[in-house]
């Protein structure tokens, strides 16, 4: 301890301590969801606030979950997700592979025209796509909303697995249809099995784009049973008083499934990204 | 690009994969039909979901487009009406300041600091690493509905942590009981702050992960030639990570423009519409008033912000990129 240190050493200590405290920081606002949720009814409304939440109580949680529709909530939010998720993969796997494996006409205008649409704004589409699901009568219609978030995701995703499928060497698709495989066959057992790390991060994407998305779920699910977990939850502050322990144990209850998932796949979700950020 | 499209095309196809030498770079057999079949329920996708919408928003923009045209399907062109009425609004001229400005700060600050936490994350111990990454990562997963309502909660007048916090540290004085979100200025501080906090993960951790590919030998060469921590910076990470740095801007400046949870959810845009950025303007014009088509200009507006923006951008980026192939 009182021995001296090298200046790399001491700028590294240094370092460390500046991390610790970032951290810190950065991590808080998450800690104080976990911890207000926790807490006993007493100990959240409190001039000085409690910052381990002792004895650890779970009648906020008990209190979300006795509010009316909650597991409908939960349900809407899980089918519109998933449902979107994997017709998404299986759309854009497809074309994923037909754009890393053939060269047709039009491919490279297809390349171009996914990064274009890729950076259409959600929030400009709102309004056209309301109008559209309107007119044939498909607000508040689930399939309307599960449409919408498959195809908002669909130029990423079939960008990154078009990445990760060029990543597969085509020698061994070639190996497979020599031994006598299908083309159809050779996808299945050859390919999808490399492209399982690729699937997962994709998947991901896709996941928290319709497990978080409030816009589009607030303009066109109008009644109260249709209303997905991030609809019900900001509907759960009304003006005259907020149950908050409540809403804040709803709200852990909503993000944990994407923390884990996150937390999992931490590696491979950073380096996913950044070779295709580089490659552009 | 038709060239190579055209070469491939009218390459010979083989019916079936025949056994035969191996060797050849492409795949076996190449049938005309079965690239457009797999990707057609992509692009019929595409086209109904995004290309429509995109027309009809573009359409819808020109239109007089009210409350009685959603129950008759009708609404007259006015041309550019929309348009000249919103940029004569003074309401509108000082959302667009407003927006601009927002996006500039919380662009500018997600880039700063996520480089510099990327740098924090390049030296320090492999524990602090970890730890460091984690809770970045935990920051980053958090869903934004979920971070809005934490937030709320935070900055609560009465119970929040925050100004608990701010008083104890008496940097403010007494702030027991004070409401962030009925001043306009602190509230966009406070939608601010969110929003850096929320996106500073995906920026440090994105630019960490580039900056692990930069060989270290380039900055060991550096240091023996007398290079200081600004010199290598300015001749070696940043030349390096130039394309990183432009698709991080690009993307967070498209996200914070089209920011609408945490606006809408902590403020609804207001007080007195003082926090109003173009993508809740745009909400509220079109489905509080009923005024689909001055809604939909504006969104047209926001778009044209973003797209003069990007091809600024991607052009600035291919001139330097040709330029930089000497240096």
């Amino acid at each position: 301890m009182s021995a001296p240190m090298s200046p790399a050493r001491r700028q590294r200590a240094v370092n460390n301590s500046i991390a610790v405290l970032v951290s810190a920081v950065m991590v808080f606002p998450v800690y104080w969801m976990f911890a207000t949720a926790f807490k006993q009814r007493g100990h959240i409304l409190s001039a000085v606030p409690q910052f381990v939440p002792w004895p650890i109580s779970l009648e906020n949680f008990q209190r979300a979950l006795a509010k009316p529709h909650f597991w409908v909530f939960v349900g809407n939010s899980l089918t519109v997700t998933l449902s979107s998720v994997v017709l998404s993969l299986v759309i854009s796997l497809g074309a994923a592979i037909a754009i890393a494996r053939f060269r047709f006409h039009g491919r490279r205008a297809l390349m171009a025209v996914l990064v274009v649409v890729q950076m259409v704004p959600m929030s400009a589409m709102v309004i056209p796509v309301y109008l559209m699901l309107r007119s044939i009568n498909a607000l508040d219609y689930v399939p309307g909303l599960i449409i919408t978030y498959m195809t908002f995701v669909l130029p990423f995703t079939v960008w990154t697995l078009r990445g990760f499928v060029e990543g597969v060497p085509v020698e061994l698709e070639e190996a497979a249809l020599v031994d006598g495989c299908s083309r159809f066959q050779m996808y299945v057992r050859v390919l999808l099995p490399l492209l399982m790390p690729g699937i997962v991060a994709t998947s991901i994407f896709a996941f928290v784009n319709a497990w978080d998305d409030y816009l589009f779920a607030y303009v066109i699910m109008k009644s109260q049973t249709n209303y997905t977990l991030p609809v019900w939850l900001v509907s759960f502050k009304t003006a005259e008083s907020v149950d908050y322990g409540a809403m804040i144990a709803a709200s852990t209850i909503f993000s944990l499934p994407v923390l884990i998932f996150f937390l999992l796949v931490q590696r491979r979700l950073v380096g996913g990204m950044t070779s295709g950020a580089v490659k552009g | 690009m038709a060239m190579t499209d055209k070469r491939s095309a009218v390459r010979p196809v083989a019916p079936r994969p025949r056994p035969g030498p191996r060797g050849r770079r492409a795949a076996p057999s190449r049938p005309r039909l079965l690239p457009w079949a797999m990707i057609a329920p992509a692009v019929v996708a595409l086209l109904l979901v995004q290309g429509y919408p995109l027309v009809r928003l573009l359409t819808l923009s020109t239109q007089d487009f009210g409350p009685r045209s959603l129950f008759t399907g009708q609404a007259d062109f006015v041309g550019l009406d929309n348009f000249t009425e919103i940029f004569q609004d003074t309401d509108f001229q000082a959302v667009l300041v407003r927006t601009v400005v927002f996006t500039v700060l919380c662009v500018t600050l997600l880039m700063v600091l996520g480089f510099l936490m990327s740098h924090l994350l390049m030296g320090v111990s492999p524990w602090a690493r970890v730890m460091t990454t984690v809770c970045l990562v935990l920051v980053w997963a958090m869903p934004m509905v979920a971070a809005t309502l934490v937030w709320q909660w935070m900055y609560q007048p009465q119970y929040g942590v925050a100004n608990w916090l701010l008083t104890k540290l008496r940097i403010f004085g007494d702030l027991s009981a004070y409401d962030w979100f009925s001043h306009p200025n602190q509230a966009l501080g406070l939608i601010i702050l969110l929003t850096v906090w929320k996106g500073l993960p995906f920026v440090a951790l994105t630019l960490f992960a580039a900056r692990g590919q930069i060989p270290e030998s380039l900055y060991e060469a550096a240091r023996l030639d007398g290079a200081g921590v600004l010199q290598t910076f300015r001749n070696i990470t940043v030349p390096i990570l130039r394309p990183v740095l432009a698709i991080l801007t690009v993307l967070e400046v498209i996200w914070s423009m089209n920011s609408f949870t945490p606006i809408w959810v902590l403020t609804r845009g207001g007080p007195d519409g003082q926090t109003t950025t173009l993508g809740v303007l745009a909400y509220l014009t079109a489905f509080s008033r009923n005024q689909y088509g001055s809604g939909a200009s504006i969104a047209v507006v926001t778009v044209l912000i973003l797209a003069v923006f990007s091809i600024f951008y991607v052009r600035r980026l291919a001139g330097q990129a040709e330029q930089g192939g000497t240096a």
